[in-house]
Parts: structure tokens; C-alpha cells; sequence
């Protein structure tokens, strides 16, 4: 089951590659250069904190789809369980927003 | 069902991928290009994954390296000098792989006549001019270490020829994965799956403690002092020492 | 279906609901008033300008990566109950993972163009996908509780068998699904990538077939994401009389639109306003609405037929 399904996944991905490559030798308009300057810089950005949050959300997330997968099976210990990990993941934000954390600097 | 032939083929591609990937993150002379090709690697990875019929934890492979990688690559973006390797790849004579992965990179015109201040977007970004040996990714060290990752490669897949017989199991893996990990993590696993958002949670707290601007001068101070970081140095004739290199540890302490 | 054929059907559902997307998209913005087209900015064909900059591997890479991910969403966008071209068993995880693949293009081809504007473009996607994977992962969480599955089939099924579209139940989740999915396809008011003073950020830096691929992946990405907001809130493919294809697309154009709609009807909002909305509203909001459609299971909602409390778990 899982592989003929990702078989489906790769071979569509091979056949857009195919298509893009076909479309790029079939119309080539002429090209005209854009003059600027380089901008591959050193660069600040004021998202810093939020990425490093997000980060963590990000696994957080991975924990719940398995875990929503089997909520309504188990019941009340699903609840339970999973009331304490987003009381947790609260305290996180909590805990950021009250440090200044979710800021743009 | 597919052929075994396609399967090795997709094997081979992978595992191309995950190789070719490590090999560019190595060798490039873009630190932008250098996290891609860490996240392509990761991605020839999760294909690997896949043909083990583990979809879950390969798609999980994808997902956290694209945010975590697209993430790092800015991190790396604030810290490094050049990063797009542009003046390393125009100025300097490269062989084998640190030629090919750095393929187009090189200007075509000539560098350092950039001018300040072009971006006043909201991230205010600021181009230094600063020496070429300051910012080069090329270490002494590198020729040992690869020989070091040669030895360790050859030395792993010596273990795994020397390892007399693997023992091999017909039994198919469960293919509904969500359902059996969510019932692990919800029985067996509990303690860990609370253990886990409890690690996450400390991870925030590191973030945001690790984030947190230390009290910052008053403003006037701040602006004469940036000026004073922004503005070269002017040249010092009879002095061994470099001006440059005061520059960048200013830079650092700031 | 055959792998070979279902691939091809993929393709071409992606063609199909790209180029409608990219007809449509422009005339409903015009109904409503916007002015500031974001992603759905035309393509001028006598243009194809190329920085001078550019590194070629990623400015080039770039827009076929962007269809890559919406191409493999389409793969799991179920048409018919045996009309999918493959009923992925994790589904709508691999759906969020695969839109992924966009975003990855927008930075590349963001920082592979080397234009003061796309440049800009990368950083601000890169906050731009910092804003909404968890609330987006939040609002997608309440139907794969009811439905009990992650495959977009079984929770279309599920939404069938228990007489209940899940928008009922959910509202707050189908509402945080059309904040974020306006956040996940850069559609106004959330544009900021895309906008007008950073000179449309890697469109403006594109032109040709490149321009063309772009524009397709866009409106593509548009056509899926209200596809599966059709698939996870209304019922999908359900529905009496007509057949079930045309039952999905009229839900995918109802939910575009009032996406679209829902999106102009508020100024732009900047990246810095679109994060602190995102952390500060939205994942909190998310986070209560688990627990709601928690409760709600747990009373029995959507477990069994409409209207009542059917066999509780």
C-alpha cells in the first residue's frame, strides 16, 4: 500500500519535472538582464524569537496528529493526556509572551 | 506491484541524494547553498525512509528539516560575512567538488562597489566590506578532516561487510502508523510522549532566554557607537597588526 | 487506477484547477474592489527580465520546486470514493508537509534571484511559514479527531456516514482554517512576499517560462488548499443529485471565495503583525478549539448519525 502510493507521489513529481524541462526548451523568449546590485548580505531579522518557538511547535505538532488519530477510540485518558502537554505547550507561550518574546525586534 | 529493479533504482537515487547532499554541504562556498544541500541530504534520507515503509517518521524527516533548515539558513544569514559566497567562488581558485558546488556563483562584475543602505526594508541590512581571509570558509584543517570522514566511511562499511548475517524478517510492518504510534504514545509511551512536551517546553524557555536583548544603551549612545562599527577604519601604514581584524571582534561583542 | 495513469490524473486535475485559479482569481478580485493583486499579479509576456546576479541553480530550481508541492498535495485530493489518485494513509500530515515545498521555493528562489526585492521575499517567508504551520496544524487537528483518520478519504466517509459537515460543529476551526489558509497561499491581506514595494518579491524578478511556472504553482496552491478546506469542513465529495467531482469543485470555488473575500475585507497586514496575530490569537485560539472538539467527541458529536448523541466511544 505504501509504496505504490508513493510511487504515484514520485512518478507525478518526475512527470512536472518533465513538463517544466519540456516547456523551458520549447519557449525561450529573449532574455533581458536585470542590472542590480548584488544583495547576498549580511542581514538582521526581527522574527529571531518566533523562529526559535516555532521550532519547537513544530515538533509539538508531529506529537499531536498520531494522538488525534486515536483520541475518540481511547477517551477521557486521551483528554487527560493531552490537556497536561497543551497546558504545557500554554506555559510556553505564556511564558514567552510574558518575557517580551513575541516581539519583532 | 513494482519491480525490484525500480525499487533499487529509487534506492540508488535516494541514497545518491543523501551522499551528493553531505558531499555539497561540505564542499560549497555558499552558506545559503550549504543548508540546502544539508536539507536535500535529509530529504534523500526520507526517501530511504519510505522504501522501508516507514511514511510517517520520512514525511516527519521532511517537515522538520525544512522549517529547521530554512530557520538555521537565516541564523547562518545573521552571522556570517559573505554568505552567499559570491566573493569567495569569484576569488579564489577552486577544484573537484568545491568547484562543482559552487557552479554559478561567481560575478561577473567585479565586488566591493556594493553601496551601503541599499535595503531599508525591516531588516536593515548591512554589507561590509571586509577581507578576503576574514570570511573565507577554507581551513587548514580541511584536507585532515576529510581524510578523518574517508576513514570513518570506510571503516563503517568494513563493519557491515564483516558482520557475518543479518537475520531477516518476512513480516510486513504495520502500515497504519498513526494509529499504532498514537496508541503507544497514549499506553506504553506515556511517560516519554509528556517527557517530550516537557523537553519542548524547556526548549522555549531557552529560546526566549537565549533571545532576550540584554538592557540596550540609550538610544543616542547606540547610534554613535553603530557608526563608529559601521564606518572602516582608516589604514594604519606601520602597524603589524591588521585593522580588520579589531573590526570584526568589535563586531562580535556587540 | 494505475500508477501511471493516476500520475497523469494529477497533473492534469493540478493544470485544470491551476489555470481556472489563475482565470478566475483576477475577476473575483476586481468584484471586490482590491486593488494589490499579490501573487495573482499578471504576467507580462514581452517581459523576461533575469537578474544579473542570479545564481542560476536555485533561480531556475526554484519555480519547479514550488510545483512540486502542489503538485503532490493534488495527489491526495479525493475527487470521487475510488476517484483519488492515491488515498495516502497519513494524508493531511503529508499534505502539510508537501505544501512545505513552496515555501522552500520561495526562499530559494528568493535569495537565488539576488535582488535587493527578492531577497526580502526569502526572509519574509520564512516568517511567513513561522506564522502559520501551528495554527494551520491546530485547525486540522479537530476533523481528524471526529473523522478518526488521517486520510482525506475516510474523513469525507466519515463526514457522509455521520450525516454532520464538520464546518457544523467546528465553526471556530473552519474560521482558523480560512485565517491560516489565507497565511499559507500569501492571498491579501497576508501578501507581504509578494507585495507590491518589494517589486512582487521572485515574480518580479521572473519572467518567460519561469514566470509562467510560478504563477501556475501559486494559483495551484490557491486551488488545493480550498480543496482540502472543502475535503476537512463540507463534506468533500458528498452530496445528493449531482455527481460527486462536481460537488468537490463547487465547495473548492465556494471556499476560495470566501476566502478571497474574507481577505479583503481587511487592510494588509504586515509580516510583524501577521506573526504576532499568528502567536498571540491564533495558536492560542487553536489550542482551545483541540480541546472543544475534544469535549465535543467526547459527548458523543459526530461519532454517530445526525442529530443525536449516537454510540459514544
Amino acid at each position: 500500500m505504501i509504496v505504490p502510493t508513493y510511487a504515484v507521489v514520485a512518478l507525478a513529481g518526475l512527470m512536472t519535472f518533465g513538463f517544466a524541462l519540456l516547456g523551458a526548451a520549447l519557449w525561450r523568449p529573449r532574455v533581458q538582464t536585470l542590472e542590480v546590485p548584488d544583495s547576498w548580505k549580511q542581514y538582521h531579522f526581527g522574527f529571531a524569537t518566533y523562529a526559535l518557538i516555532f521550532l519547537a511547535f513544530d515538533m509539538e505538532m508531529i506529537f499531536m496528529y498520531p494522538w488525534a488519530v486515536v483520541f475518540a477510540g481511547i477517551g477521557v485518558k486521551a483528554f487527560l493526556d493531552m490537556l497536561v502537554f497543551i497546558a504545557l505547550l500554554g506555559g510556553g507561550i505564556a511564558y514567552a509572551w510574558g518575557m517580551g518574546g513575541l516581539k519583532w525586534e | 506491484m513494482i519491480a525490484p529493479v525500480v525499487e533499487w533504482i529509487a534506492f540508488g537515487v535516494f541514497a545518491f541524494i543523501a551522499v551528493a547532499g553531505a558531499l555539497g554541504m561540505t564542499t560549497t562556498m555558499s552558506m545559503f547553498r550549504s543548508g540546502i544541500f544539508l536539507m536535500a541530504s535529509f530529504i534523500g534520507v526520507a526517501g530511504l525512509f519510505i522504501l522501508l515503509l516507514a511514511d510517517l517518521i520520512a514525511l516527519l524527516q521532511v517537515m522538520m528539516y525544512i522549517g529547521g533548515m530554512l530557520v538555521m539558513i537565516l541564523f547562518m544569514l545573521l552571522f556570517m560575512h559573505d554568505p552567499g559566497g559570491a566573493m569567495m567562488s569569484t576569488h579564489m581558485s577552486l577544484k573537484g567538488p568545491e568547484k562543482w558546488f559552487s557552479l554559478g556563483l561567481a560575478r561577473r562584475q567585479t565586488h566591493g562597489k556594493h553601496p551601503h543602505g541599499q535595503h531599508e526594508g525591516d531588516h536593515g541590512g548591512h554589507g561590509d566590506d571586509m577581507p578576503m581571509q576574514d570570511m573565507s570558509m577554507y581551513t587548514a584543517i580541511k584536507r585532515p578532516a576529510a581524510i578523518l570522514a574517508l576513514l570513518t566511511g570506510a571503516l563503517l562499511i568494513a563493519l557491515l561487510v564483516w558482520r557475518p548475517h543479518w537475520a531477516v524478517v518476512h513480516a510486513l510492518p504495520d502500515q497504519d502508523s498513526p494509529t499504532r504510534i498514537g496508541e503507544l504514545l497514549m499506553g506504553k509511551y506515556m511517560i516519554a510522549f509528556e517527557g517530550a512536551g516537557l523537553m519542548i517546553l524547556l526548549g522555549i524557555f531557552g529560546a526566549v532566554l537565549v533571545q532576550r536583548p540584554a538592557t540596550p544603551p540609550p538610544a543616542p549612545d547606540r547610534d554613535q557607537l553603530k557608526a563608529a562599527i559601521d564606518e572602516t577604519p582608516p589604514p594604519i601604514e606601520d602597524d603589524t597588526l591588521e585593522p580588520e581584524v579589531l573590526d570584526l571582534r568589535e563586531d562580535e561583542d556587540r | 487506477m494505475g500508477i501511471v495513469w493516476a500520475s497523469i490524473a494529477t497533473l492534469g486535475v493540478l493544470l485544470a484547477g491551476g489555470l481556472l485559479t489563475w482565470w478566475l482569481e483576477p475577476r473575483l478580485l476586481k468584484a471586490f474592489g482590491s486593488t494589490e493583486p499579490g501573487p495573482a499579479a499578471p504576467l507580462d509576456i514581452r517581459k523576461n527580465p533575469r537578474p544579473s546576479q542570479a545564481d542560476p541553480l536555485t533561480y531556475y530550481g526554484a519555480p519547479i520546486i514550488a510545483l512540486f508541492g502542489v503538485v503532490w498535495a493534488t495527489v491526495c485530493l479525493p475527487w470521487g470514493p475510488a476517484l483519488i489518485p492515491a488515498d495516502v494513509n497519513i494524508g493531511l500530515f503529508y499534505f502539510i508537509v508537501v505544501v512545505d515545498f513552496v515555501v522552500l521555493a520561495v526562499a530559494l528562489g528568493g535569495w537565488g534571484g539576488n535582488t535587493p526585492g527578492s531577497v526580502e521575499a526569502c526572509y519574509r517567508i520564512v516568517a511567513q511559514l513561522a506564522a502559520y504551520v501551528v495554527p494551520l496544524g491546530l485547525a486540522i487537528i479537530g476533523p481528524i479527531m471526529m473523522a478518526r483518520s488521517l486520510s482525506t478519504v475516510h474523513i469525507v466517509e466519515a463526514q457522509r456516514d455521520a450525516h454532520l459537515w464538520y464546518i457544523a460543529p467546528q465553526l471556530p476551526g473552519f474560521v482558523l482554517y480560512l485565517v491560516t489558509g489565507l497565511m499559507q497561499v500569501y492571498r491579501a491581506p497576508f501578501l507581504e512576499p509578494f507585495a507590491a514595494c518589494i517589486d512582487r518579491g521572485v515574480l518580479g524578478a521572473c519572467g518567460g517560462w519561469p514566470g509562467v511556472l510560478w504563477r501556475l504553482a501559486l494559483a495551484g496552491l490557491l486551488f488545493v488548499v480550498a480543496a482540502m478546506g472543502a475535503v476537512l469542513f463540507l463534506g468533500g465529495y458528498a452530496g445528493p443529485w449531482l455527481p460527486g467531482w462536481l460537488w468537490m469543485l463547487i465547495k473548492t470555488l465556494a471556499v476560495m471565495v470566501l476566502m478571497l473575500w474574507l481577505g479583503h475585507r481587511v487592510r494588509l497586514r504586515g509580516t510583524a503583525d501577521m506573526l504576532a496575530l499568528a502567536w498571540k490569537f491564533l495558536i492560542p485560539v487553536g489550542l482551545a478549539n483541540v480541546l472543544l472538539v475534544g469535549i465535543l467527541i467526547l459527548l458523543g458529536v459526530g461519532q454517530g448519525p445526525f442529530p443525536l448523541v449516537g454510540s459514544a466511544p
